[in-house]
């Protein structure tokens, strides 16, 4: 979007709500939020407020749709309709369609799909409050509420946006700076596999940006990586405490 | 000895470094070149040589020799459809017409699993296999269940004998609660709850055992 | 537990479970051990979406709703000129259960939304009138959605409770007039409201009547009753949602028992709008 002359980062490197380049937005997060599912969580950072729950494994209707050798994931991005600042119509857009598709990726590859075959993992995000970083976001919470099903994985997902605005880039970009900034660069890390699970460009980059924007958002990655062990820890620390 | 990089009561974590050197990968684990990692969210153990965790909650995985609680969904000439919750079904074979008789779909059944892979579950219809008349029926994370049963039947026996109930317990999850009044029933479904929940804590045996002692003061067996 | 196994809901009950819950329905009591008419516990927040003009979030035991709502100016209706306007969605989230599938909205969703809306319509809940802008040209139009996020039986009470909540703390921009265009100011203003009306939502089976049932009994049910209730203890809504029958000589009883039950959950809600 054409900056209206909005100044996104002020002489002092503040940003428009304060923070520094490589400063993460505040992050809450819980597991087992929600009863019904088999695992959930519920995540927020900054003003961007989402749920994911996961059913499964289970039995895959259409039955023509199981793979042999192994699970498939069925992932929904989508976003409530009074999430975004103009309310959002019904139904699925193709922008939900889309982020819905390389969340699933990034799932894929961390979840151990060979020990379900022919079964079916049901992952469901809902945006409720839309200020940026949605998908990463939801991508974090579907990790987590992944982990809190007991599905087998070979390491937590964690996503971060980076980005370009007014020149510098800048960690975890909030809604404003999205929508007026020079680029969107959301992306996932499986720390322990060491490599790149979602990737995705929005915008104009040169080479040594792109560098260290990738340098930067495995930083924040990395930050919120601790975030996600200690929240599911908690959940179980009764556990420990009970020693004697 | 090689390292191991965990002690016994501590949470493990899908991706977590447990131990590098010669070690076997057990369940809840996966190996590269000689490192283990945990795939679960649980508490990790060592015991012959073997890297294992053990999952705080997790899907039912369907074993032979599983004595599982199922709802009969349909009923066909040679077979009966079994739904086992938690995404599965089994078959079960019929060789007598005499053996159906008695069986009508919402039935609820106890059974052996036979043979559970590629083609499918299949439950053993000569030995093992009842029809459960009555009782309440609760579920619970099947991961727990042998926490419900303990130590060779320690723990449902104590319940058994405090509260005079039948009890059938599936490694699916699945617990039916037979018992002379409601109130008996809803005891044991109180005490399963708790264990449920405390399963990993120690001292846990003394406070069922305690929480039904006070049940029996209150409402007499 | 229904949502446990592949079938669906309604598709087969599980007898011993039917005959346990009519046993202990004679003792007055239920499988979670409440009472035949209690409900479950009531959580209501509102003002939890920051982006909404209203929100609200409603937990009726493990069932949870959310609503939100935003407004926008449009002409209004031809046969009322003079009217806002409202419009009522409802969404069973897949997140909520195993048996909502992703998708455009079904019938469920679709029975819930038109039964919100009648409540807060013949219950002249919204004060139309004091919405109206330029009479046949332009007129405040709000969109209340309502997201199913966990279900454990009985959508439709929580889905009241939380659209009217929202409602009660719904603010909007004050717009003027001015030379017959409509202009934003910076000030705002709540929605007027001239009642607050509530649903209760009751479960028959046989001779037994239980309120507020919950998934595992929605299956043994033989008829599931909602009715709507305004502040006057007049009925504003009344629907049927399933297959199955109610004896005629319960009708009575069961509207004695809902204006109770109705009366209660107002409570609840006004005690929360006036916290919250």
């Amino acid at each position: 979007m054409e900056n209206k002359g909005i100044k996104l980062i002020n002489e002092d490197g503040k940003r428009i709500d304060g923070r520094l380049y490589n400063e993460l937005r505040p992050i809450k997060m819980e597991v087992g939020v929600l009863e019904k599912s088999d695992g959930s969580a519920y995540v927020e950072q900054g003003k961007t407020k989402i749920f994911a729950a996961v059913f499964g494994p289970k039995e895959l209707h259409p039955r023509h749709l199981a793979l042999p050798d192994r699970a498939v994931i069925n992932c929904r991005y989508h976003m409530a309709s009074f999430s975004v600042e103009e309310r959002k119509q019904l139904g699925m857009t193709r922008r939900e369609i889309e982020l819905s598709k390389v969340i699933r990726h990034a799932l894929e590859t961390a979840v151990f799909l060979e020990k379900f075959p022919r079964a079916g993992i049901d992952v469901f995000i809902e945006v409720i409050q839309a200020d940026g970083g949605t998908r990463v976001a939801g991508l974090n919470a579907a990790s987590l509420a992944l982990a809190d099903a007991g599905i087998y994985m070979r390491d937590l997902v964690v996503g971060c946006a980076v980005g370009k605005v007014d020149g510098r880039i800048v960690l975890d970009l909030c809604d404003i700076e999205d929508k007026y900034g020079e680029a969107d660069m959301p992306i996932a890390f499986s720390p322990r596999l060491n490599s790149i699970l979602l990737l995705q460009l929005n915008g104009k980059l040169s080479i040594e940006e792109f560098n260290e924007a990738i340098k930067l958002a495995k930083e924040g990655c990395m930050k919120i990586y601790e975030l996600m062990k200690e929240t599911l820890k908690k959940k179980y620390s009764y556990i420990i405490m009970e020693e004697e | 000895m090689s390292p191991i990089y965990f002690n016994e009561r501590e949470i493990v974590l899908p991706g977590q470094l447990l131990a590098e050197g010669k070690f076997i990968s057990g369940e809840g684990t996966y190996i590269i070149g000689d490192k283990v990692y945990s795939s679960q969210i649980g508490l990790a153990k060592y015991k012959d040589g073997e890297i294992s965790v053990i999952p705080l909650k997790g899907p039912y995985i369907p074993k032979k020799d599983d004595v599982v609680i199922g709802i009969i969904i349909d009923i066909k000439p040679n077979m009966i459809d079994i739904d086992l919750g938690g995404g599965f079904r089994a078959l079960l074979k019929i060789s007598k017409r005499s053996e159906i008789k008695n069986l009508n779909i919402g039935d609820v059944i106890i059974g052996k699993i036979m043979y559970s892979g590629l083609k499918g579950i299949i439950l053993n219809h000569e030995e093992g296999f009842k029809k459960i008349d009555k009782g309440l029926i609760i579920k619970i994370i099947p991961t727990k269940i042998p926490r419900i049963i303990g130590r060779k039947g320690s723990m449902i026996n104590l319940l058994k004998k405090e509260t005079g109930c039948e009890i059938f317990i599936g490694r699916n999850g699945l617990i039916v609660i037979n018992g002379p009044s409601p109130n008996n029933e809803f005891a044991v479904a109180s005490a399963i709850r708790m264990i449920e929940k405390e399963a990993h804590t120690a001292g846990l045996t003394d406070r069922i055992s305690n929480f039904l002692k006070k049940w029996s003061e209150k409402y007499g067996k | 537990m229904s949502e446990y196994f592949i079938g669906k809901p309604s598709s087969f009950s599980i007898k011993i479970l039917h005959e346990k819950i009519y046993e202990l329905l004679s003792m007055n009591k239920r499988l979670d051990e409440r009472d035949a008419l209690s409900f479950r516990e009531i959580d209501i927040k509102t003002n939890i979406i920051e982006k909404t003009d209203g929100s609200a979030i409603v937990s009726l035991g493990k069932t949870k709703v959310i609503a939100g709502i935003k407004h926008e100016i449009e002409k209004p209706f031809s046969d009322r000129p003079n009217e806002g306007i409202f419009v009522v969605n409802a969404e069973l989230l897949p997140l909520a259960s195993k048996s909502f599938e992703p998708g455009p909205p079904d019938e469920r969703s679709v029975e819930l939304a038109r039964v919100v809306d009648r409540c807060i319509r013949e219950a002249k809940a919204i004060d139309l009138q004091k919405l109206c802008l330029i009479e046949g040209e332009s007129v405040y139009s709000l969109f209340i959605d309502l997201y199913i996020l966990d279900y454990d039986g009985n959508y439709f009470d929580p889905s009241v409770l939380a659209a009217v909540a929202a409602l009660s703390v719904t603010n909007v921009p004050i717009y003027k007039v001015e030379n017959g265009k409509i202009i934003k100011t910076e000030e705002r203003m709540k929605i007027p409201m001239k009642d607050f009306p509530v649903s209760v939502t009751l479960g028959i089976i046989k001779d037994k009547i239980l309120v507020d049932p919950t998934l595992l009994e929605e299956d043994s049910l033989d008829a599931i009753l909602t009715i709507g209730f305004d502040s006057n203890s007049n009925l504003v809504a009344i629907q049927k949602s399933n297959l199955g029958i109610i004896p005629e000589n319960l009708i009575e009883k069961i509207i004695f028992i809902a204006k109770e039950k109705a009366d209660f959950l107002r409570k609840k809600l006004m005690e929360s709008i006036s916290n919250g």
